[in-house]
């Protein structure tokens, strides 16, 4: 199912070369389990797109495939309307995309402002840098410290990573896919096991920097409270098909999307 | 049980400045100067060794364990083949000179590149390999190397017996002591050996604190990671594993001095074993780990291979000597026992982790003490 051909008042959508980010026919499986099945999605630039659906459904795959971790059974991935479908994931973040993990993807043992920085540094030398003098130093170091201070963390920069709270994890996690200098975000539950007034804050904090930065975000997310509020738009996706995609009153109001998967949840909408 | 908390806590409770001077700056430098001015006096002490020459053995050897720590403590990698770039650094030099009658120095350095090469190369081809299968790559590569060398092609490499009598004409032995002249001068090797360890000491630890070897420490922690954060893991390990080779080499070509020549052992699995076996016993975690780890080993090896007689001074006048030459014949046991219990007691942390905590424990009972006064 073609989001983009469905929506006559989005005409460009239909060429993933106009979009921000853009996936045709993606697919993959693992033996005789299509987990992503081609999917097409056309995000243009600047918005904030949720993907949801139940657990199983392909949301993390789909995450996977546009960053290349994993390899598609067929299908292509555009960035910026290039096809990025056979670059390496590892060049993901030099060409403007940029991921946090679902689980905590840290590097444990380095505080906080060194997970940062190194990132930051990547960032600015590029995939590899022989640099034994430290001449990037103190500028990866500034903007590590910045990002810091943008997600709440400032007091927390000589903490390794694995002594913080479970909520200064996902927020580093969000500060490290800041360093690459994003033109596209993924992010992947960042409010999973949060309480109710972390993830509120979460969710204030990715709604500030895409507007400041003027970023295309997709986000996996299983509060509805945060994805009605936040999101430009929906993408339901079901046993690895877009089932839907809309605006939250037109997602919600979709017969299709209530069987197979609202419907347990009406009452919470 | 040490975990990076722990060791965050204790270290908290240390100054970090004097004055204008960032401690952290002077730590490794101080205490490499401080290793070589005490390394000898202390192995000559009656108790422990009790002769000056295996100094200069445990040096070169903490050069080699640190050069080996950058793959596996700083970039997590694992080579079973670390011998091959200490064996290529000591045969190119002593065969350049004996064979070719070049000057020792160019040889030396042309040992170090060619090492320094050979590292890259074959980095090139196996660090995207699997940890299992780049072990048993760097195992394989050693392996050849050795049998290559035991071959003697063209007269090279001296084969089993190894090249002897390759020393410049600047090295002087004298009655059991080795000596550079320079001028007029007699230096003592050792303080020379020392200046040129901590030279290569310092070089290493340039490497593990410039945004280069943070990078690596990133890839040991979860490379994955590092990957999708955009970082070219795979030539970064090439780079670890040719620094490592550049100062193995550095090793090797020191070593192939103090021993005036080489031996076909300095190639041997048993020589990659070792310097596992040093790294993770002195701790991999920590610059000074391996050092320790190569210390331990050396003297503890030292005790126990050339101990046959325990004097025991019960009073003033009477000394029990117990013999042990029965028992010292299974010193690899008890070598493989003290691995045991240390890497039980402190994993990771090793020897250096347990000195260190020890240490911090005597400087918090003594600052409490200035506290309360």
């Amino acid at each position: 199912m073609s989001d983009g051909e469905a929506r006559p008042d989005h005409p460009a959508e239909s060429r993933p070369e106009d979009a921000a980010l853009a996936t045709r026919g993606l697919t993959r499986s693992f033996g005789a389990l299509v987990a992503v099945d081609a999917v097409d999605m056309s995000v243009p630039e600047g918005e904030l797109r949720a993907i949801i659906g139940p657990n199983g459904a392909g949301k993390t795959t789909l995450f996977n495939l546009i960053m290349r971790t994993i390899h598609p059974s067929d299908g292509t991935v555009w960035l910026g309307g290039r096809d990025i479908t056979d670059t390496s994931e590892q060049r993901s973040p030099h060409l403007g995309l940029a991921r946090s993990f679902q689980s905590n993807q840290l590097f444990t043992n380095l505080t906080a402002l060194e997970n940062v920085r190194i990132v930051a540094q990547t960032a600015q030398a590029g995939p590899f840098s022989l640099d034994l003098l430290g001449r990037g130093k103190s500028v990866a170091e500034a903007e590590a410290t910045r990002l810091l201070e943008r997600t709440g963390l400032e007091g927390n920069a000589d903490v390794e990573a694995t002594n913080l709270s479970h909520g200064d994890q996902r927020r580093l996690g969000i500060a490290m896919a800041l360093a690459t200098d994003p033109d596209v975000l993924l992010l992947d539950e960042p409010t999973s096991g949060m309480g109710p007034t972390e993830t509120r804050a979460t969710a204030d904090l990715i709604d500030a920097v895409r507007s400041e930065l003027g970023l295309t975000v997709l986000l996996i997310e299983h509060d509805m409270d945060i994805v009605l509020s936040i999101a430009d738009r929906i993408s339901v996706l079901n046993q690895g098909t877009v089932l839907k995609t809309g605006t939250p009153d037109e997602v919600q109001a979709d017969d299709s999307v209530q069987e197979a998967y609202l419907g347990g949840m009406k009452e919470e909408l | 049980m040490i975990d990076g908390g722990m060791l965050r806590r204790i270290e908290s409770r240390l100054p970090e400045r004097i004055g204008g001077l960032d401690l952290q700056d002077v730590r490794v430098p101080v205490g490499l100067l401080l290793i070589v001015l005490l390394l000898r006096p202390i192995v000559s002490s009656s108790l422990l060794a009790g002769y000056e020459q295996i100094a200069s053995t445990i040096l070169i050897w903490m050069l080699f364990a640190a050069s080996f720590n950058l793959l596996l403590g700083y970039t997590g990698l694992l080579s079973f083949g670390h011998a091959l770039f200490l064996g290529l650094g000591a045969y190119v030099a002593a065969a350049g000179h004996t064979r070719f009658g070049l000057p020792w120095i160019v040889v030396a350095a042309i040992g170090v590149l060619v090492s320094t090469g050979v590292a890259y190369l074959i980095g090139r081809l196996i660090v995207q390999k699997g940890a299992i299968y780049f072990a048993m790559l760097t195992l394989g590569f050693a392996q050849a190397a050795q049998y290559v060398a035991n071959q003697n092609p063209f007269d090279l490499t001296g084969g089993s017996a190894g090249i002897s009598g390759a020393t410049p004409a600047w090295f002087v032995l004298d009655r059991g002591e080795k000596f550079v002249a320079v001028g007029g001068l007699q230096l003592d090797w050792y303080w020379v050996l020392g200046i040129a360890t901590v030279l290569g000491m310092l070089a290493i630890w340039q490497v593990v604190r410039s945004p280069f070897g943070r990078t690596l420490i990133a890839i040991r922690e979860n490379d994955a990671l590092a990957r999708s954060m955009g970082v070219n893991v795979d030539r970064y390990k090439v780079w670890s594993f040719t620094f490592a080779g550049l100062f193995a080499g550095l090793a090797g070509v020191l070593l192939q001095l103090n021993i005036q020549g080489t031996r076909l052992e300095l190639l041997s699995l048993a020589v990659s074993g070792d310097v596992i076996l040093m790294t993770i016993l002195g701790g991999s975690v920590y610059f000074f780990g391996p050092p320790a780890g190569a210390f331990v080993w050396l003297l503890a090896e030292e005790l126990l291979t050339d101990f046959e007689t325990l004097h025991l001074p019960l009073t003033e006048f009477s000394v029990v000597s117990v013999d042990l030459s029965g028992v010292l014949t299974y010193w690899q046991f008890f070598l493989g026992v003290l691995f045991v219990v240390v890497v039980l007691l402190s994993p990771m942390a090793g020897i250096w982790g347990l000195v260190r905590r020890a240490g911090n424990r005597i400087y918090g009972v003594i600052g409490g003490l200035i506290y309360r006064v």
